[in-house]
C-alpha cells in the first residue's frame, strides 16, 4: 500500500512540476497574477509529494518490503537499520529521487528568501526550475522507477553494495547533490536573465548567496567523497583523478570561477555576460557529471546499451539543457549586453585592475577545466566509437592541470590588493614583496626541516605561506580602512586560508609519504619512519551482515606503546565481497595508516604500513572552504537584504 | 477499495494546493484592479477571471484523470489483491492440512507419524501447548523415537519458556535412545550455553554441525553460536587475549 501510494505522490509530483514549470513561465510572460500564484502553490505541492515519494521508499526499506524490487536489490535482511534508511539513495533510482527531493527544497527556498526580488523573475526562476523537475521526475517514473513490484517478494534481498554501507558514502552523495541542486539556482537566474533581457547589477546580488552555498556544499561533498576514498579503498589515496571524481571537480572549478566573477558583476557591473555563461556551465557540468556517474557509462560505455531507453532520455535531456541554453545565450548575449549599455552602469576597468585579476583567475580556472573535460571524456568518446581503448589517468592530469592552477594561486595573493577599476602595478608589486620573499624563503627552507628537498613540499609550502600572508594582510588593512570586516571577507579570508591549508596538506604528503609492505607472523615487529608496528594476529570477529578478520597491531615509537591499530578485512555475507577496513591513527602532523593484506601458509599476513604526513590538512582545508563559502553567502545574503 | 481512497485523498490534497493559492490570488488581484482601475498594469478584471476559471476546469478535469492513466500505465494496482490472495493462500493451506490432519487422526488414533506431524504444524502456528500434547501422544505410541521426546521437549519450553525441568528430561531420555538426534543435540547445547556450561555447550553444538548440511542457515546459526561459546571458553579458562589470538591456528581435521 505504501510503496503505490508513494508511486501516486511521485506521479501528481510530475504533474506539478509540469504546472509550475509553464505557469511560472507563462504567468511572467503575461504578467498573469493568477498563473504566478498557481506556480507558487505547485512548488509547495511539488515539494510535498516528491517528499511523500522518498519517504514512501525509505519506509520499504525499513520495513524490508522486498516486493518493492528497489529493496530487493539494494538491501536484505541482514542490512543494520542506518543503512537500511540510507539505501534509500543508495541505488541510481534512490539517487535520483534524492536530487529531486533536494531540487524541490532549493526551489521553495527561492520562492521564501527571495520575497523582496520582482515577482515576475522569482516566478521565472521557479518556472524553469519546475521544468528542470519535471524532467527530472519523467526520466525516475519513466526509465528509473524506485517503486517497482515484484510478485511474489523474494524472501530476503541482494544487499546494499558494501562500499556504500559507510558513513562517509552516505554522506557524500546528498551533499553533492546539495551543490550540483544549488547550481541549477544561479542557472535559472541565468535564463530567466536571458529571457527578459534584464541583467543588472542586483541581478548578481541576488544570486551570489545561491551559489555561494551551492559551492560550499560541493567543496564539502567532494572533501567527504575524498575522505572516503583515503580511509576505505586500503591504500591511503585521497585523489585518483578518476572520471568519478572529475566529473564532481569540473562543476567545483566552474563555480569557483562564476562565485569570483560574480563578485565583479555586483561590484562594478562588469562581465555580467560572462557570468551569465559560467552559471549555465555550472550546472550543465553538474547534470552531466550526474549522468556520467549515474548511468553507468563510466564502467562501460556499453552500459547504455543494456537499457537503451535511459541513455536516449539522458542523451536528449542534455542536449536540450546544455543545447538549449547556450542557444539562447547565443541569441540573448547581444541584447543583454546592449541592455548593460543602455544602463551605462558597467564600470570601465583597465589592464591592471582587480577586475583584470580575476578574469585572469576565471579565464584559467576554465582553461584547468578544459584539460580535465578532454581528460575525462576523451576515452570515453574513443571507447563508444571504438576507436581503441586509452588510459588517461594522474601523470596527465599532475603535469597539465597543476601548472595551470599556480598562477591562480599566485593571483589568489595579489587580487584582493588591487583597486577595483585601475591599479598601480608597481605599487602593488612593492605592497606584496615580503609576502613574495617569506614564501621564497619558506619553499626554500623548510622542505630540509623534513629531511630531504622534494620540489612537492616546496611548492605547496611556499603557495601556502603566500596565500596565508598574503590573505591575511589583506583582511588586515580592510580592518584598518574600514574598522571591521564584514561577514564576506571573513568568508574570503577563511575560504583562501583553508585552500592554503590544503594545498599544504598535498605537497607534504606527495613529498613524504612512505609506505611499505611486510609480511608478518604473531609476534614480529616491522618498522618504518620511527614507528615500528608489533603484529599480535587476527581473530575472526561476527557482525550481522558481515563477518571480519581484524588483526592487531601495536604502534611504537622510540620504545613507547602508542594505540593498537586494528585493521579488518570483511566478507559481506550475501553479497560475498572482501572489503578492507583500514586502520588509521590520525594526528595534526599525520596518518599512520594501516591496511591487512593477504593471509599467508602458517598464519602469516600481509600487512601494508603507510605514512601519510599532513594528510589531514587536505580535509580540514576544504572545511574552512566549506566555512568560508557559508560565512560569505551569509554576508552575501545580508547586502541582498540592505539593498533590495 | 482502499489504494483507491488513498490516491483519490493525494489527488485532492494537489489540487488543494494548487486551487487555494489560484483563488486567493484573484480576489487579492481583484482587490487590486479595483483600486487601480484603469492603470492598465493589469489585464481587465473580466478576462482574468475567465482564464482562471478555464484554469481551475481544465485542472480539476486533467489532473485526476491523468494522474489514474499514468498509475494504471506504471504502477502495480492489482499488487495488493495478488499479495493478499497468495496469503490467504498460504494460510488456507496449513489451516486445511491441520483440519485434515486432526480428522484423520481422530479416526486413526495410533498414527504416531500422524501425531508427529501435526505436532510440527501446531509448532508452525505457534499452538505450542496442542503441539505438545500431539508429541506426547506420538511418544507414546512410538517409545523408541528420540525425536518425538526431543520435540516435545521443544514444545513444553516454548510454552513454559524454560528448558529446566521436564523438558531437560525428555532431552536426556532422547539423548540416550539416538545421540545423534538433532533437535535433542541443539536443546541440550542450548540448556548448557544458558548454565554457563560452555564446554558442554561446545561439545553439543559441535555434533550437531557435523549432521548439518553445510551452507544451509542452520548451520550458519550454529556455527555462529560455536565460535561465540569458544571465545566464553578461552575467557573463562584465563587464558585470556593472547590464547583466543592463536585460535585460529589450531590444526584442523583432514576432511
Amino acid at each position: 500500500m505504501i510503496p503505490e501510494l508513494g508511486h501516486v505522490a511521485l506521479i501528481l509530483a510530475l504533474q506539478l512540476a509540469l504546472v509550475q514549470g509553464l505557469a511560472g513561465l507563462l504567468g511572467a510572460a503575461r504578467a498573469s497574477s493568477s498563473l504566478m500564484a498557481l506556480a507558487r502553490g505547485a512548488v509547495v505541492g511539488q515539494l510535498l509529494f516528491v517528499l511523500a515519494g522518498f519517504l514512501a521508499l525509505t519506509w520499504s526499506f525499513l520495513v524490508n518490503d522486498f516486493s518493492v524490487m528497489n529493496v530487493a536489490e539494494h538491501s536484505s535482511r541482514h542490512l543494520p537499520i542506518e543503512y537500511r534508511l540510507t539505501a534509500s539513495w543508495g541505488s541510481h533510482e534512490g539517487s535520483f529521487l534524492l536530487w529531486t527531493l533536494l531540487m524541490a527544497g532549493w526551489t521553495l527556498a527561492v520562492l521564501i528568501f527571495s520575497r523582496r526580488l520582482p515577482a515576475d523573475l522569482v516566478t521565472r526562476v521557479v518556472g524553469i526550475m519546475g521544468l528542470l523537475s519535471f524532467c527530472f521526475l519523467a526520466y525516475i517514473l519513466f526509465t528509473s522507477n524506485p517503486f517497482m513490484r515484484l510478485h511474489p517478494a523474494p524472501a530476503n534481498g541482494r544487499d546494499l553494495n558494501p562500499l556504500l554501507q559507510d558513513p562517509g558514502m552516505v554522506l557524500h552523495p546528498p551533499l553533492l547533490y546539495m551543490g550540483y541542486v544549488g547550481f541549477s539556482v544561479a542557472f535559472a537566474f541565468a535564463i530567466a536573465a536571458m529571457i527578459s533581457g534584464r541583467l543588472d547589477q542586483a541581478w548578481a546580488r541576488w544570486v551570489r548567496p545561491w551559489t555561494l552555498v551551492a559551492w560550499s556544499f560541493l567543496t564539502l561533498g567532494i572533501m567527504v567523497g575524498s575522505w572516503w576514498a583515503y580511509y576505505e579503498l586500503g591504500w591511503g589515496g585521497w585523489w585518483f583523478w578518476d572520471p568519478a571524481e572529475n566529473a564532481s571537480l569540473m562543476p567545483w572549478l566552474a563555480g569557483t570561477a562564476l562565485l569570483h566573477s560574480l563578485v565583479v558583476a555586483e561590484r562594478r557591473g562588469a562581465l555580467k555576460v560572462w557570468t551569465v555563461f559560467l552559471a549555465l556551465a555550472a550546472f550543465s557540468l553538474s547534470l552531466m557529471g550526474t549522468f556520467l556517474i549515474r548511468s553507468g557509462v563510466l564502467s562501460s560505455v556499453h552500459a547504455f546499451a543494456l537499457d537503451p531507453l535511459r541513455g536516449l532520455f539522458i542523451l536528449v535531456f542534455l542536449a536540450i539543457v546544455i543545447g538549449g541554453s547556450l542557444t539562447l545565450f547565443a541569441r540573448r548575449a547581444s541584447v543583454l549586453r546592449s541592455a548593460r549599455d543602455r544602463a551605462g552602469a558597467a564600470a570601465e576597468f583597465k589592464p591592471v585592475s582587480r577586475e583584470t585579476a580575476i578574469l585572469l583567475g576565471n579565464v584559467l580556472l576554465l582553461a584547468a577545466l578544459a584539460t580535465v573535460l578532454l581528460g575525462t571524456l576523451y576515452p570515453l568518446v574513443l571507447d563508444t566509437f571504438d576507436l581503441g581503448k586509452v588510459s588517461i589517468g594522474p601523470p596527465y592530469f599532475n603535469t597539465v592541470f597543476v601548472p595551470m592552477m599556480v598562477p591562480v594561486l599566485l593571483l589568489l595573493g595579489v587580487a584582493p590588493r588591487l583597486r577595483w577599476g585601475k591599479s598601480n602595478l608597481s605599487v602593488v608589486l612593492k605592497g606584496v614583496r615580503w609576502e613574495a620573499l617569506a614564501g621564497l624563503v619558506i619553499a626554500g627552507a623548510v622542505p630540509f626541516a623534513f629531511g630531504a628537498f622534494r620540489w612537492q613540499a616546496a611548492l605547496g609550502l611556499g603557495l601556502g605561506a603566500w596565500m596565508v600572508l598574503t590573505t591575511a594582510r589583506s583582511l588586515l588593512t580592510r580592518w584598518r580602512e574600514a574598522g571591521f570586516l564584514s561577514l564576506s571577507a571573513l568568508g574570503m579570508g577563511l575560504a583562501h586560508t583553508g585552500l592554503a591549508i590544503g594545498i599544504v596538506g598535498i605537497g607534504l604528503v606527495s613529498a613524504y609519504q612512505s609506505e611499505r609492505t611486510v609480511t608478518l607472523r604473531p609476534g614480529e615487529q616491522a618498522a618504518l619512519g620511527d614507528y615500528t608496528f608489533v603484529f599480535r594476529g587476527v581473530t575472526e570477529v561476527p557482525a550481522p551482515n558481515f563477518s571480519a578478520m581484524r588483526a592487531s597491531l601495536e604502534l611504537g615509537r622510540e620504545g613507547k606503546a602508542l594505540d593498537v591499530l586494528q585493521p579488518e578485512k570483511r566478507i559481506y555475507r550475501v553479497s560475498r565481497t572482501t572489503m578492507t577496513e583500514a586502520a588509521i591513527r590520525y594526528g595534526f602532523l599525520g596518518d599512520v595508516y594501516v591496511s591487512l593484506g593477504e593471509p599467508l601458509p602458517g598464519g602469516a599476513w600481509n600487512v601494508q604500513l603507510y605514512l601519510k604526513p599532513f594528510v589531514g590538512w587536505l580535509w580540514a582545508g576544504a572545511l574552512a572552504m566549506f566555512c568560508g563559502g557559508l560565512f560569505a553567502a551569509l554576508g552575501a545574503r545580508r547586502q541582498t537584504e540592505m539593498k533590495t | 477499495m482502499n489504494l483507491w481512497l488513498g490516491v483519490s485523498v493525494l489527488v485532492l490534497v494537489a489540487l488543494t494546493l494548487l486551487m487555494v493559492p489560484l483563488w486567493r490570488a484573484r480576489n487579492l488581484s481583484g482587490q487590486n484592479a479595483g483600486l487601480s482601475d484603469g492603470s492598465g498594469l493589469s489585464p481587465p478584471v473580466s478576462t482574468a477571471s475567465s482564464s482562471r476559471r478555464w484554469l481551475t476546469l481544465g485542472l480539476l478535469g486533467s489532473l485526476p484523470a491523468a494522474t489514474v492513466a499514468l498509475y494504471l500505465h506504471l504502477g502495480a494496482p492489482t499488487i495488493l489483491q495478488e499479495q493478499a490472495l497468495t496469503q490467504a493462500h498460504a494460510a488456507y493451506d496449513t489451516d486445511a492440512m491441520v483440519k485434515a490432519l486432526e480428522a484423520r487422526l481422530k479416526e486413526k488414533p495410533d498414527d504416531a507419524e500422524g501425531w508427529f506431524t501435526l505436532g510440527r504444524a501446531y509448532i508452525v502456528l505457534q499452538r505450542p501447548a496442542e503441539a505438545e500434547q500431539a508429541f506426547a501422544r506420538a511418544a507414546q505410541l512410538a517409545p523408541k523415537e528420540a525425536r518425538m521426546r526431543s520435540q516435545q521437549a521443544e514444545a513444553i519450553a516454548l510454552a513454559s519458556g524454560s528448558l529446566q525441568g521436564r523438558p531437560m528430561e525428555l532431552i536426556m531420555q532422547a539423548l540416550d535412545m539416538d545421540y545423534e538426534d538433532e533437535k535433542a543435540l541443539e536443546l541440550a547445547g542450548l540448556a548448557a550455553y544458558q548454565q554457563q556450561q560452555w564446554a558442554q555447550s561446545l561439545h553439543f553444538w559441535r555434533r550437531l554441525m557435523k549432521k548439518l548440511p553445510k551452507d544451509s542457515e542452520a548451520y550458519e546459526e550454529i556455527g555462529r553460536a560455536v565460535r561465540i561459546a569458544e571465545r566464553k571458553v578461552v575467557e573463562a579458562s584465563g587464558l585470556g587475549e593472547r590464547a583466543r589470538l592463536e585460535a585460529p591456528e589450531k590444526p584442523k581435521a583432514p576432511h
